[in-house]
């Protein structure tokens, strides 16, 4: 059994290799603010997950003109194909490939393992900063909310029909013990616990040590075995600002070819702390 | 008491330098630091008069701490780091270790934290970055303990 989306994932001998293809941009995305400033794949460009992508005012993403402008800047047009890479097993780099999607930009990969896979098997990391030539990128005529994000009253709405959700935290989160994730600070919440009716599967049950993903049957039998979900499934994953529930999206969408599934972003930063939200403990 | 204006002598130079760098050029620093921070690890054969190792819930790795007085009292760090602990945080450990050194115990518990954005700049302080503060912390904290210990062994 293969993945259900075949060209997605790339292996890192598939980044050497095409790294310096002109149709093909490397990204490097991480939760380590300067990681990429103390080396990263040659050729790779660093989008930065709050600088870049998100709007520095309203917690919501940048608007399609600066989308348009951050892709320009990196000698990004609509053709070129954008493999994404990062630390934390791909967390942010799946965010930043979810966010791509949202602006309408289809041609994505993944390196399969992230940076911590292209480390462990000694390639070669630069300082140099690449420049490309700025393109011209189309302002997007709209950005696809509602296709593959779930706000605040859609989580609700979906809760209260019970319809399939899964909370991808860790378990001490979801039971409402603890509020924030091991070995991270506290991010301001007030009420543990999780939405009425998720399911948890931490993010981590579809990863190998390594950070590459788990095979198709393996995963297969997490997602539709020990959860029982249908491909037709509408599906909403969540975690705390909704990193981790990017990384779950892509297994579901990409590698499992489930057809609805969003990521409700807003995640448990907003649900815990929103006034009269329905809450479970466990 | 450290004046709330004014830092360590040696810290206050790291401020100021990184306070008059442009945004990039204080990443490159920052990197410089980061990639020096191997080197306040212990050496072979270094002794200690204290030693604290462990990994709190608040970092992502193990930090160890150690520290040795010199004869006049001042403070002498090392540190060392676990490899999954941010570039920023292990950036920060080098400064802190070049910026207290032969401060006394009391210099340091009474160092205010509000240095750090000056050094690294709003941009880089982040909710998830804030292990950065940490690392004072836990120099606070085997101060304390070598102060506890000086006093305790006064009252005997």
């Amino acid at each position: 059994m293969s993945y259900f989306n075949t060209e997605v994932l790339v292996d890192c001998d598939w980044v050497e290799k095409h790294r310096n293809d002109p149709s093909v941009r490397i990204v490097e995305s991480n939760e380590d603010v300067l990681l990429y400033d103390t080396g990263h794949i040659a050729g790779a460009v660093h989008i930065d997950w709050r600088r870049d992508l998100q709007d520095q005012l309203v917690r919501d993403y940048v608007s399609p003109e600066n989308f348009a402008d951050l892709c320009s800047r990196n000698g990004i047009t609509p053709e070129t194909t954008v493999v994404f890479y990062g630390d934390k097993s791909n967390w942010w780099s799946t965010y930043a490939l979810w966010a791509f999607r949202l602006y309408g930009h289809t041609k994505v990969k993944l390196l399969n393992g992230g940076r911590a896979k292209w480390i462990a098997e000694n390639r070669p990391v630069t300082r140099e900063v690449p420049k490309y030539a700025k393109t011209t990128y189309p302002v997007p005529a709209k950005r696809h909310d509602d296709e593959i994000r779930a706000f605040y009253e859609d989580t609700l709405a979906h809760c209260k029909a019970h319809k399939p959700m899964v909370d991808v935290r860790s378990p001490s989160e979801f039971s409402g013990e603890t509020t924030h994730m091991p070995e991270y600070p506290q991010e301001g919440v007030l009420r543990g616990g999780h939405i009425p009716g998720a399911k948890s599967i931490p993010w981590k049950t579809a990863t190998n040590d390594d950070a590459t993903f788990k095979s198709a049957e393996e995963l297969k039998k997490i997602y539709e075995g020990q959860l029982g979900f249908k491909k037709e499934d509408d599906i909403i994953a969540y975690c705390r600002i909704g990193e981790r529930s990017s990384h779950t999206w892509f297994v579901l969408t990409y590698l499992l070819g489930f057809k609805n599934v969003r990521n409700y972003d807003g995640s448990w930063t907003e649900w815990g702390n929103r006034v009269r939200s329905p809450i479970e403990r466990s | 008491m450290v004046d709330l204006m004014s830092y360590p002598a040696k810290l206050d130079a790291i401020i100021h330098l990184f306070e008059s760098l442009p945004e990039q050029e204080k990443r490159e620093n920052l990197i410089s630091y980061c990639d020096n921070a191997k080197k306040v690890e212990p050496k072979e054969g270094e002794t200690f008069d204290i030693e604290d190792i462990r990994k709190d819930e608040e970092c992502t790795d193990e930090v160890a701490v150690f520290l040795k007085m010199s004869p006049e009292g001042g403070v002498h760090f090392r540190m060392r780091l676990g490899p999954q602990v941010q570039t920023l945080t292990k950036a920060m450990t080098a400064i802190l270790c070049k910026g207290l050194e032969g401060c006394t115990p009391q210099e340091v518990l009474d160092l205010p934290s509000d240095f750090v954005p000056r050094i690294v700049g709003a941009e880089l302080v982040r909710l998830r970055s804030q292990t950065t503060y940490y690392i004072l912390t836990r120099m606070k904290q085997i101060c304390k303990v070598w102060l506890d210990r000086k006093r305790a062994a006064a009252l005997v």
